[in-house]
């Protein structure tokens, strides 16, 4: 896309948030001693275990993405380290959720994908949980389940930000495009003097009829136009809203002194505008562009001859 | 703010320079009613590009001037209506039926001339 790379994500969390968060996943106080009594465990393994989770992300071809790029491989590398030190530090807050929103950006920039991840996170869950299993275990099962059970709370903790800032990041992504679609959508053309045309292609929702309407009444005052031909044939379906947002644009053109001519009314639009029972009095329609354009020329006084 | 009227051949050309208040425009209507026939006029061309809104009450009254001049004789055209004020009229229900509406001057002027031409006015 066409913005700067971006650091951080857009996704900024209150302390209030982080706290609401963690009693989402049930994180208690006993759960942070159980962590804390297996914090030199962990700590000693970190660098197995960020290896861990990198060798298993390496045999999936969906992670390639990740791997094509060395700096950003070290980064995420380094940025596991120190997840896996926070993880086992007790103290989530709001450094150590910045930290996780960063690596999860990270991912997401790379276009590392969510299923992908969760595959692989998992899968260090389950080595540190095995681990964890083998050292305690002399001293019973059951605290060693608990010990993981509490890491996993953590563990769940950190993936409800990773895919936020996944989801955040496309759907940023998807804010970007729609607002390229949007610029393109409405160019209103000038095919001679005093004469525009402007061709609608694809849906029209109440924002865009909006932004339509808007670019139509300056095009008018930049280009002086006397008549505008709208061509529909590209829209698919014409609900009473949009109809009504169209015959408002005709009667504001002609406040402007601009005389519109609708063309390009499928049957299907006619029959359903019909059936809404759109009072079209005000529009007045041709059936197709080539329609559209002769009558323009006759407004206008121009006649088309062959030489 | 008296709203300047000038003269122009058979046309009367009203330029709006400021909002205008509602005694403003009551008196822009008595005024025109008067001088339609003091210089047997036969358009009145009123510019209202300035405006950056257009109430209810200017658009009755601007009805009601165009109405008015018809009635002694002027076709009136309004003319340089904003997109964002034509817009606004339209969504607030303000239209101007039966008005004759225009780009801006020039283009007011030439559709006078054409009614001229056209002799809907008995000759020019």
């Amino acid at each position: 896309m066409g913005d700067e790379p971006r650091e951080s994500s857009r996704l900024k969390l209150t302390d209030r948030e982080i706290e609401r968060r963690l009693r989402f996943v049930d994180l208690r106080s006993e759960d942070l001693e159980h962590i804390a009594s297996i914090r030199q465990l962990v700590a000693d393994r970190a660098e197995n275990y960020a290896t861990a989770f990198f060798d298993y992300l390496s045999k999936i071809e969906e992670a390639a993405p990740l791997f094509g790029n060395r700096t950003v491989l070290e980064q995420a590398r380094a940025g596991k380290r120190e997840h896996l030190n926070g993880m086992l530090s007790g103290k989530y807050d709001r450094a150590y959720v910045e930290q996780r929103i960063k690596l999860a950006t990270l991912y997401g920039r790379v276009g590392l994908e969510t299923r992908v991840f969760l595959g692989a996170f998992h899968h260090m869950l389950h080595v540190i949980g095995l681990d964890i299993i083998r050292a305690l275990g002399r001293e019973g099962l059951e605290r060693a389940t608990e010990c993981v059970m509490s890491l996993e709370k953590v563990g769940f903790f950190d993936l409800g930000l990773m895919i936020d800032v996944l989801i955040d990041e496309r759907e940023r992504v998807i804010g970007l495009q729609q607002a390229a679609i949007r610029e393109l959508s409405t160019p209103a053309l000038q095919v001679r003097d005093r004469l525009l045309i402007l061709p609608i292609i694809g849906v029209l929702d109440s924002q865009r009829a909006k932004q339509l309407t808007d670019n139509l009444l300056h095009a008018i005052r930049a280009n002086r136009a006397k008549v505008v031909v709208m061509d529909i044939t590209g829209v698919a379906a014409v609900d009473s809203k949009v109809a009504n947002h169209l015959i408002q644009t005709v009667a504001a053109a002609k406040l402007m002194g601009a005389a519109v001519i609708v063309t390009g009314l499928s049957a299907e639009v006619a029959q359903s505008l019909v059936a809404l029972g759109v009072d079209l009095s005000k529009l007045n329609t041709v059936g197709d562009l080539q329609g559209g354009l002769e009558e323009a020329d006759r407004i206008l006084g121009y006649s088309l001859q062959r030489i | 703010m008296p709203v300047p009227i000038l003269k122009q051949g058979d046309t009367l050309i009203v330029s709006v320079q400021a909002a205008l208040t509602d005694r403003d425009l009551i008196d822009l209507k008595n005024e025109l009613a008067e001088k339609v026939g003091q210089y047997r006029s036969k358009g009145v061309v009123i510019d209202v590009s300035l405006l950056d809104v257009m109430d209810s009450f200017a658009t009755r009254t601007l009805r009601g001037i165009a109405q008015t001049t018809k009635l002694r004789g002027a076709n009136t055209v309004i003319v340089g209506i904003q997109p964002d004020v034509a817009f606004a009229m339209v969504q607030l229900g303000l239209a101007l039926e039966g008005v004759d509406t225009a780009l801006d001057l020039d283009e007011g002027m030439e559709l006078l001339n054409r009614r001229f031409g056209k002799g809907e006015l008995g000759g020019g």
